[in-house]
């Protein structure tokens, strides 16, 4: 029989995990006729026989009605359904999975892999980010273990994956290094450059905060914005640069004020 | 105060007032506390000839000062981070790898072309390294970035280590570095093995290489 | 002989004798070693045909000499794999180093990707000794037999060995057509007795290019 002593464990439909990490890097599901809804393209290999379907057409109408609430969203996601055990995995990032007790959790859509019917997927305010309510399992991936830390807290836009049981966060601006007469030279001259850390996001409050060590998100898509209609904070389309007001501290963009003035 | 490993790829540093961290910009994942990022217009310690040095170099890395008072986490774009403690020696690394360093240490930049002469000018240009790299020394703690994670091979001087520069990291120790090539001029021209350039390290010390050949 | 110093760097002891190896892969060696260039792919026109198509990633070098050699590859994870005279069918882009004792050869698989490209060509590796192969991330093992046959996607297909048979699936509708697939529209299905290795990760190995 096939099989190095000493090498690599061996799985079969038997010896896989029932919904629960197989490696860091790769999570097993186990359906029996039930349904998960997944990100599409994440699933490696199965044993048994399942169907995956895109969401939003024909029978799966009533599963979306009452689990995914992300029309913007809908076209990332697939629903698995069969028997079985599959495998999910995304671009070698890490893996774990989180039960939700009655709880809501907020995390970055590209970090979403996979999670049960029960759970509801909403669309958080914070744009890109998705909100999932209720009572259920669900599958997070991300670049390096997710490290757990408690507000008060500033967390780099980048670095952040999400947020449970905790009032959403506000936007810090850090130009404290542009005041003074040094900081003034700074901001006219844009010498010596941005420190790279200009914008969090601000926590406060109970709760935990989820971060990664990374930059490598999948690419954004324009899903997450807003239409535009009154009172909708943030709606209007694209963004545009930040506008200048006066006396606003000068944004990244905008150091250098002085050589775009004499056409330098 | 020196860093601590979170985990793979992330460090956390308690930043103490009157101490003063370094970092590479755009370095930090979350702070708590009150604490300040400054981005340092000399790129570091050393002075303006240093800094001078680095900008010729063109190896000016873009660095920030860190000061104030509380916890601050570390890391970059998901790459894993190792901790070196150092006691006195000096730490020869890519400027491109250093994460962060406590300010108590010395930085200056060295010519690797020096050591190496017309082969370490030429490795330079062959492997886009630059010719310089940066010297930490002193007491405290640097955080070392790499693609993948290093391993380390300990020099002695029985044992010279080859090197490929593209997976070199950093060393420390009293190690000379050599340009040195494994083949004929024949297989350098064209198509060669892509093992044309090695950086041969002797003496005393441990030299830190990356399961990789990936510039970051 | 083969060892692995940490999960991404492979090390291999050589006393004189030698190892076929990804071109490029050594990161540092203690010793003595020299390299070559060989040309992969196999002998005349065809070896020519299958250079061409499969492109760099297949170029492998020998390595030989006295100390330790360390390879590696982009951070990839590395798994040994111990062969007593039966045959390893690995992706050619996945393939780091082989032991002399053992004879590489490619075969052309045919479309198993579609629309998705994926590669043409196969490495088989035949012998008794060890190889190592990479993946990204940690490689999960499946053993496939007679009850329990094993469907799996082809960007995250590394290797298999053993009695198998591969039959590409595909689960193209009209939807697909019309842009809202599934994302799992190819699969490749294995039956027989043996195992497979699968990476947890999509990369796309169209001939060779990843």
């Amino acid at each position: 029989m096939y099989g190095a002593p000493g090498g690599p464990t061996i799985h079969d439909p038997m010896t896989l995990p029932v919904d629960d990490n197989v490696n860091k890097y790769t999570f097993c599901v186990e359906l029996k006729g039930s349904q998960w809804f997944l990100q599409k393209g994440k699933m490696i290999a199965y044993y048994g026989s399942m169907e995956f379907n895109g969401i939003g057409h024909g029978r799966l109408d009533r599963l979306v009605r009452t689990s995914f609430h992300s029309p913007l969203h809908a076209s990332e996601w697939v629903v698995a359904e069969g028997s079985g055990k599959m495998l999910l995995a995304d671009r070698a990032f890490d893996v774990n999975s989180f039960d939700l007790e009655d709880g809501n959790l907020t995390i970055r859509s590209g970090n979403l892999l996979a999670f049960q019917p029960s759970l509801a997927l909403k669309q958080s305010i914070v744009p890109g980010f998705l909100t999932l309510i209720g009572t259920g399992k669900f599958v997070a991936a991300s670049n390096g273990p997710v490290v757990f830390m408690e507000p008060p807290i500033r967390v780099d836009p980048q670095a952040l994956v999400g947020w449970a049981d905790c009032p959403s966060p506000c936007h810090h601006y850090d130009h404290s290094y542009l005041t003074g007469v040094m900081g003034g030279l700074r901001a006219m001259t844009g010498l010596g450059g941005a420190s790279g850390e200009e914008h969090q996001f601000e926590f406060v409050g109970a709760g935990t905060v989820l971060l990664q060590s990374s930059e490598t998100l999948m690419a954004e898509q324009a899903s997450g914005v807003l239409p535009s209609g009154p009172g909708v904070p943030g709606g209007g389309g694209a963004h545009t640069g930040p506008s200048q007001q006066a006396g606003a501290p000068r944004l990244p963009g905008q150091l250098g004020d002085l050589q775009r003035r004499f056409g330098l | 105060m020196p860093f601590r490993e979170i985990n793979s790829k992330m460090v956390e540093a308690t930043v103490l007032p009157g101490q003063r961290l370094f970092s590479q910009r755009g370095a930090m994942l979350a702070y708590k506390g009150e604490v300040s990022f400054t981005p340092n217009l000399q790129g570091g310690q050393g002075g303006i000839m240093s800094m001078i040095g680095r900008r010729v170099a063109n190896e000016a890395t873009p660095l920030m000062s860190v000061e104030g008072s509380g916890t601050v986490l570390f890391g970059h774009g998901g790459h894993h981070v190792q901790v070196i403690n150092l006691t006195g020696d000096t730490l020869y690394v890519e400027a491109d790898r250093l994460l962060a360093f406590e300010g108590t240490l010395q930085q200056g930049t060295m010519f690797m072309g020096s050591q190496g002469g017309v082969m370490g000018m030429v490795r330079g240009q062959v492997t886009g390294q630059g010719l310089f790299t940066t010297t930490l020394k002193g007491h405290g703690s640097v955080a070392v970035m790499a693609h993948g994670g290093v391993f380390e091979i300990p020099v002695t001087p029985q044992h010279a280590v080859h090197v490929d520069p593209q997976a070199y990291v950093a060393h420390h120790g009293d190690v000379r570095n050599k340009l040195s090539t494994a083949l004929g001029w024949r297989d350098m021209v064209g198509r060669g093995s892509g093992e044309g350039f090695q950086l041969e390290l002797s003496g005393n010390g441990t030299v830190y290489v990356q399961a990789s050949e990936e510039k970051l | 002989m083969f060892r692995l110093e940490g999960s991404k760097t492979l090390a291999v002891d050589l006393t004189g004798d030698a190892v076929k190896a990804k071109n490029g892969s050594m990161v540092a060696y203690e010793g003595q070693m020299a390299f070559k260039k060989m040309t992969g792919g196999g002998e005349g026109l065809r070896g020519m045909v299958t250079r061409r198509l499969t492109g760099e990633s297949m170029a492998v070098m020998q390595v030989t000499g006295q100390g330790t050699c360390y390879f590696a590859d982009r951070a990839s994870e590395i798994n040994l794999v111990s062969l007593h005279g039966d045959k390893l069918y690995v992706e050619a882009s996945n393939l780091l180093c082989t032991d002399a004792g053992l004879r590489t050869g490619t075969t052309f698989t045919g479309l198993r990707g579609g629309a998705t490209g994926n590669g043409l060509f196969t490495t088989t590796v035949e012998g008794t000794g060890q190889a190592a192969i990479m993946s990204d991330g940690t490689a999960v093992v499946l053993r496939v037999s007679a009850q329990y046959p094993l469907f799996v996607d082809p960007g995250a297909y590394i290797a298999h060995q053993g009695s198998l048979q591969q039959h590409f699936q595909s689960g193209v509708n009209f939807r697909t057509l019309i842009g809202e697939g599934s994302g799992e529209s190819f699969q490749i299905r294995f039956e027989g007795e043996g195992l497979v290795y699968v990476q947890p990760s999509e990369r796309n190995t169209i001939g060779g290019n990843v």
